[in-house]
């Protein structure tokens, strides 16, 4: 393939030496010095013992190995993965239906759908921070929540502590991410050709046989790739847990990024937050390789494309 | 990477296309009707339910007064404005929308510029390491913020340090540290763009003797400017909706409006008279810039959106 492009390039009249390669300075530089040089170094602060008394002088902590891996599996990183895992894994099972049945109902042209779909859109476009510090306000003991619940008789409850604070994490999530799924499996509908609908209402079927063998089989594809990228967002989210429980946060809700930043920035353990964001890291690639991996880098110019 | 720590998805098809087609499709038959009418009704209903409920109670207690909020009135018995122009002396919120709007500002013009320079050269040349860089392009974004923060940290403090700059705590520091991890995806934005951009018109250029700067200002950035306008749009709310990296970088003086609104969100539990009226406004300001950009340029974010975009 590379050899091939070459030749082709090379035919067009722009020799190797015309290649210019020296625009990709200023960006690659950022990208090294920010990016790339950071992350060796996290990987070298995981192995030193770095805490606020040697921070301004880095360069000489002292190496203690793997000390701090060890640390942080005995310390709650175990439970914080455990957390990170089943809120993201919940997360994302819970908004699949949500997004599908907003994509199908908005499929169809309808008075007012453009509304409905702009609707639909107010909890992805709103910021994060946003969403949380309104749910944050709204779920105060003294809260419209709780206000409402005890106007149809039901006893509210603490949503911010406690255990339930993990399932009121989840609730905001779900209320934030759904439009996510929604996008992307608009996007599948939308690749589904006419001659399949007209083709299924040839042949008699009903709406039910018709969505479930005909039309979801579409989805499969996005909605699966959506389900992968929402479960990194929903791993990767400090923003949420952050501002709607603040630092440190309940135990329940400890998820990984939220231990990483307290033992960092709360606990000055630098060296041993660094691990832990190692191992966070570590986790996270095993989706991000099967996503590398599914995704076609290379598609050329004029070929290739789906 | 995102500081707001989201992996940011990949787009698939370039913007324009993806948009255009949607709109063909919107003359549907009745062979085309996916759900029976009561049914789609009550999905529809049920969704907009649930956006719409927390979303019109942020209004109305924006549009309340203090007193009434906590007294739990859902809807207010005297409409104000109140709120919205005491926020300005409770909270701290101009000097935060100020940061916000320069930093992120500087951010998506440097980005899309930036971004729109490597992607050319990554879609329209070959050379070793290309499929690497590309790779590294979508494998970055998904880097957790929370590794990236502390070495930045230590690095950006470092340059204090050893070279005598100062960098953590200046519009400076966040202005690097938000370009920097806006560029992945401002680039990838760019490269599934120019991959269908037909090479005639630079080759038609290239012919009369412009240079690469020349072909790449003249031709290539006019040809995608709704590119452009999404990889720069995405640059601005990576740095609006941080709240990480902004909570460790600055100091009170150049905090941004996420910050600002998060801590005086913060300060409304535990025994002060809350005046949750005002936290609801401050959030629907802070929330303004986003959903005025999303308006304004809803044309070409959709399409962004729909291939899969990212907040």
């Amino acid at each position: 393939m590379t050899e091939q492009s070459t030749t082709r390039t090379r035919r067009r009249g722009v020799t190797e030496q015309q290649r210019p390669l020296w625009l990709l300075t200023p960006g690659g530089l950022l990208m090294t010095l920010i990016i790339l040089v950071p992350l060796l170094l996290a990987v070298y602060i995981s192995l030193i013992d770095l805490d606020q008394y040697t921070l301004r002088r880095w360069l000489d902590a002292p190496f203690i190995g793997l000390r701090n891996f060890t640390e942080a599996f005995e310390s709650g990183l175990p439970r914080s993965i455990w957390i990170s895992v089943s809120f993201a894994v919940i997360s994302t099972a819970a908004t699949v239906p949500f997004g599908i049945a907003a994509a199908v109902a908005t499929q169809n042209a309808f008075r007012g759908r453009a509304l409905v779909r702009a609707v639909f859109l107010i909890p992805y476009v709103l910021p994060s921070f946003v969403v949380a510090t309104v749910w944050r306000t709204m779920l105060q003991p003294d809260g419209i929540v709780n206000t409402m619940l005890a106007k149809v008789g039901v006893d509210g409850a603490l949503w911010l502590s406690g255990p339930t604070s993990f399932w009121t994490l989840i609730l905001v999530e779900i209320w934030a991410a759904w439009p996510f799924i929604y996008l992307m499996a608009l996007a599948g509908l939308q690749s589904v050709d006419g001659e399949v609908h007209e083709a299924s209402a040839i042949d008699g079927a009903n709406w039910w046989p018709k969505l479930t063998h005909v039309i979801l089989p579409y989805l499969r594809g996005p909605v699966l790739l959506a389900c992968l990228l929402a479960t990194l967002h929903h791993i990767n989210n400090f923003t949420l847990p952050y501002v709607l429980f603040g630092a440190p946060a309940p135990d329940d809700v400890n998820v990984m990024p939220m231990i990483v930043y307290v033992t960092s920035f709360q606990g000055l353990r630098f060296g041993l937050s660094a691990a832990m964001a190692i191992v966070s890291l570590l986790l996270i690639a095993i989706p991000l390789f099967a996503y590398l991996r599914a995704l076609r880098l290379d598609v050329h110019e004029d070929g290739g494309r789906k | 990477m995102t500081a707001s720590t989201t992996p940011r998805p990949v787009p698939v098809l370039a913007p324009a296309r993806r948009a255009g087609r949607a709109r063909r499709r919107t003359a549907a038959g009745e062979a085309h009707r996916l759900l029976p009418a009561p049914l789609l009704a009550a999905v529809t209903v049920t969704l907009c339910a649930m956006v719409l409920a927390p979303t019109l109670y942020i209004v109305l207690a924006s549009l309340n007064t203090d007193v009434g909020v906590a007294s739990g009135e859902f809807w207010p018995r005297a409409f104000s404005l109140d709120s919205y122009s005491r926020i300005w002396t409770t909270a701290d919120l101009a000097t935060g929308l100020l940061n916000s709007m320069l930093v992120c500002a500087l951010v998506a013009v440097a980005s899309a510029l930036l971004g729109t320079i490597t992607a050319y050269v990554l879609v329209r040349y070959t050379f070793t390491g290309r499929l690497t860089i590309l790779r590294g392009l979508v494998g970055l974004q998904s880097i957790p913020g929370t590794l990236m923060l502390l070495p930045v940290f230590v690095l950006f403090s470092s340059a204090g340090n050893y070279l005598g700059l100062t960098v953590v705590g200046t519009r400076w520091g966040l202005f690097l540290a938000y370009l920097t991890f806006a560029l992945p995806f401002s680039t990838w934005v760019m490269v599934t763009y120019l991959r269908g951009l037909p090479r005639e018109l630079e080759e038609a250029g290239r012919m009369d003797g412009a240079s690469t700067l020349r072909i790449l200002f003249r031709i290539i950035v006019p040809l995608s400017l709704p590119a452009i306008v999404v990889s720069g749009i995405f640059a601005f709310l990576l740095g609006w909706n941080d709240v990480l990296f902004a909570s460790v970088l600055t100091r009170p003086e150049t905090q941004t409006a996420a910050v600002a609104l998060s801590a005086f969100g913060a300060t409304q539990e535990g025994g002060a008279i809350p005046v949750y009226s005002q936290v609801m406004a401050a959030a629907l300001i802070s929330a303004a810039p986003v959903v005025l950009l999303y308006l304004a340029f809803q044309r070409y974010l959709v399409g962004g959106l729909t291939a899969g975009g990212v907040k």
